[in-house]
């Protein structure tokens, strides 16, 4: 981030940009967003039992809209949205509910005017508090409120929703929310950090915590490949125990595809020892489901 | 590396991920309720769809098109429809028709066990994902969308603390929004025109900034011993169970009943520090150990095996 700072300033000085993003590096660091602190009445940790019922509509175009209200204002009209990483506010909006101080610096394109926060985000019996928002007039939501004849002024983002385990029923129209114990990762934080980081690229070990037996290798299919080739089965082993045999496909271990030798260590690492999970293999072209056992070992 | 350029690609992908908003370009009309279809055998099903979370904050599904694949997914209700990249596309030879909106798709598997067929995909690259996989932030190629028009028909339950979410199969078929038929009449609105010119821009920021790489996954190595806790408190201990045939440790000439002391020079008494001393070890990698064997201490090196 530190090498970026300079850069932002200098790029103010040219008029070129979009915004002073670096502004918020001059910020106290927004609080670590933590759930289970915001439920209605103070109920906080009570309430995992006790789902609220939030109604949303859906628009013509498609999209959910939840109405909401921010530190006290509104109700406002937001798009929820489990594809945006940001929780997100017009200028207008977050100079209404203070969200953001009103002399907040412009940019010329899209309105982006920076990082601000709600105090109290409210959706229906939900209270939030502390949730991050950028403030930017989205063109999208523009488009759309002209359209449809009704602003939107916002979009929900993953920075309140990560705090909730949620459902979303299209069918009833309603989504239902139990606030939970999950840290809700502060994107502003890590992208710079991504950005400027080392290109260099990062090894993840895939360790598996249990014994299975197997050996795979990838598949010489390419894309239509159903799962990896089994090349070896040892005797005695919780895979052999199975049922499996050297020439067969894994497809999937417990629901998740192996696709790959990568995708096979990662399916079995989730697997603890003495657990049995379904193995789907294909034999001779037909799917065959066994039960299988890994064992605890190294 | 030079810095001075005339981009600030904080802020532009700042813009883009707050874009995961992705608008059609067509106008939208009256939503419709389709007749009912023949009753798709999956309805009232639950399926754990198990999905990653990239660096950026984006949950992503895997999905095989037609068979093929897998390819990364973003579960957005922000999307109106489904949208397939243009590369991904290409690669499975799924062809639009000169002319129309839509293109269709006959079998389109979620892992997890969901299969859906006869779906309209539109092939196109959404500018918000062309600029992130240029830069590489997400960690992980995002190669398509799923939006309102697969998304609609589950229940979706989601808790970020798990590592899958629960699809339950409505008895619903979403129809894709309204597109007009003259492609004249798809232009979508002067300000979402814009906002696509983003997507080149990141781009061009990727030259300067380079690319973030995936990340490289390595299995690691198996000596290939069941492994049992023996007694508590100081005298906790980890005893071999069993030896694999032709493994890494039958081969070093381990056996049932030896006990584990130290692996890779660190001191094993549980089983957990035994899975911690294996952490690094790669197939191949040598690993020194050493056991107990009635009154003897024996060391041996062990090369580990691949496999799991």
């Amino acid at each position: 981030m530190k090498t970026l700072i300079p850069l932002h300033r200098a790029l103010l000085g040219l008029g070129l940009g979009l915004c002073a993003w670096g502004w918020s590096d001059a910020q106290p660091p927004a609080p670590m967003a933590r759930a289970g602190e915001n439920v209605q009445d103070g109920a906080s940790a009570k309430a995992e039992a006790q789902p609220v019922v939030v109604p949303f509509k859906m628009l013509p175009s498609n999209h959910m809209v939840v109405e909401l209200k921010l530190n006290g204002k509104g109700p406002y009209r937001f798009i929820f949205d489990l594809g945006a990483p940001v929780t997100l506010v017009n200028g207008k909006t977050a100079e209404e509910s203070g969200a953001i101080p009103k002399n907040a610096p412009r940019s010329f394109m899209m309105g982006v005017r920076g990082e601000g926060k709600a105090e109290k985000l409210e959706m229906g019996d939900l209270q939030a508090s502390e949730v991050p928002v950028i403030v930017m007039d989205h063109p999208a939501l523009k488009a759309l409120s002209g359209i449809l004849g009704r602003p939107l002024v916002g979009i929900v983002g993953y920075t309140f929703w990560a705090r909730y385990k949620m459902t979303i029923d299209y069918q009833a129209k309603q989504m239902t929310f139990v606030p939970i114990d999950f840290e809700v990762r502060d994107l502003m934080k890590d992208l710079p950090e991504r950005m400027s980081g080392s290109k260099k690229r990062q090894t993840i070990m895939l360790a598996p915590r249990s014994l299975w037996g197997l050996t795979v290798a990838e598949p010489s299919d390419g894309l239509s490949s159903r799962g990896v080739p089994i090349e070896g089965v040892v005797p005695g082993s919780p895979a052999e125990t199975a049922g499996l045999k050297p020439g067969d496909i894994l497809m999937a271990i417990d629901g998740r595809w192996t696709s790959s030798v990568a995708d096979s260590f990662d399916a079995a690492q989730t697997i603890a020892p003495g657990k049995t999970v379904a193995v789907h293999i294909l034999r001779d072209g037909v799917e065959v489901e066994r039960m299988l056992t890994p064992a605890e070992g190294i | 590396m030079n810095r001075q350029f005339p981009i600030r690609p904080r802020a532009l992908v700042l813009a883009m991920l707050a874009l995961a908003l992705v608008l059609d370009e067509a106008p939208p009309t009256q939503a419709q309720q389709p007749p009912a279809a023949a009753r798709d055998p999956q309805i009232g099903q639950a399926f754990p769809v198990p999905y990653r979370r990239t660096l950026t904050n984006h949950y992503l599904v895997r999905a095989r098109i037609n068979g093929q694949g897998p390819f990364n997914f973003l579960v957005d209700t922000g999307a109106p429809a489904l949208f397939i990249g243009t590369a991904v596309a290409k690669k499975i030879g799924l062809n639009p028709e000169a002319g129309e909106f839509w293109t269709a798709v006959d079998r389109f598997d979620l892992e997890g066990g969901i299969k859906l067929t006869n779906l309209k995909a539109r092939v196109e690259d959404p500018f918000q994902l062309e600029g992130m996989n240029a830069l590489g932030l997400p960690g992980a190629t995002i190669d398509g969308i799923l939006g309102f028009t697969v998304l609609a028909r589950f229940k979706m339950e989601f808790d970020p603390r798990s590592d899958r979410m629960t699809w339950t199969r409505l008895d619903y078929e979403p129809k894709e929004p309204f597109v007009p038929k003259d492609p004249a009449d798809r232009q979508a609105p002067a300000e979402v025109q814009a906002m696509n010119m983003l997507g080149p821009a990141m781009k061009l920021a990727a030259m300067f900034l380079g690319k973030q790489p995936e990340d490289l996954k390595q299995p690691q190595g198996v000596l290939g011993m069941a492994l049992k806790e023996t007694g508590e408190g100081n005298t906790l201990a980890v005893q071999i169970a069993q030896v694999w045939p032709r493994s890494a440790a039958h081969q070093a000439g381990l056996e049932p009943g030896d006990q584990l002391v130290s692996l890779g020079k660190q001191s094993v008494h549980s089983l957990q520090a035994a899975h911690e001393a294996m952490a690094q070890v790669k197939p191949g990698d040598p690993v020194e150990i050493t056991i107990q064997r009635g009154a003897d201490r024996l060391e041996r090196t062990v090369t580990a095996g691949p496999g799991f």
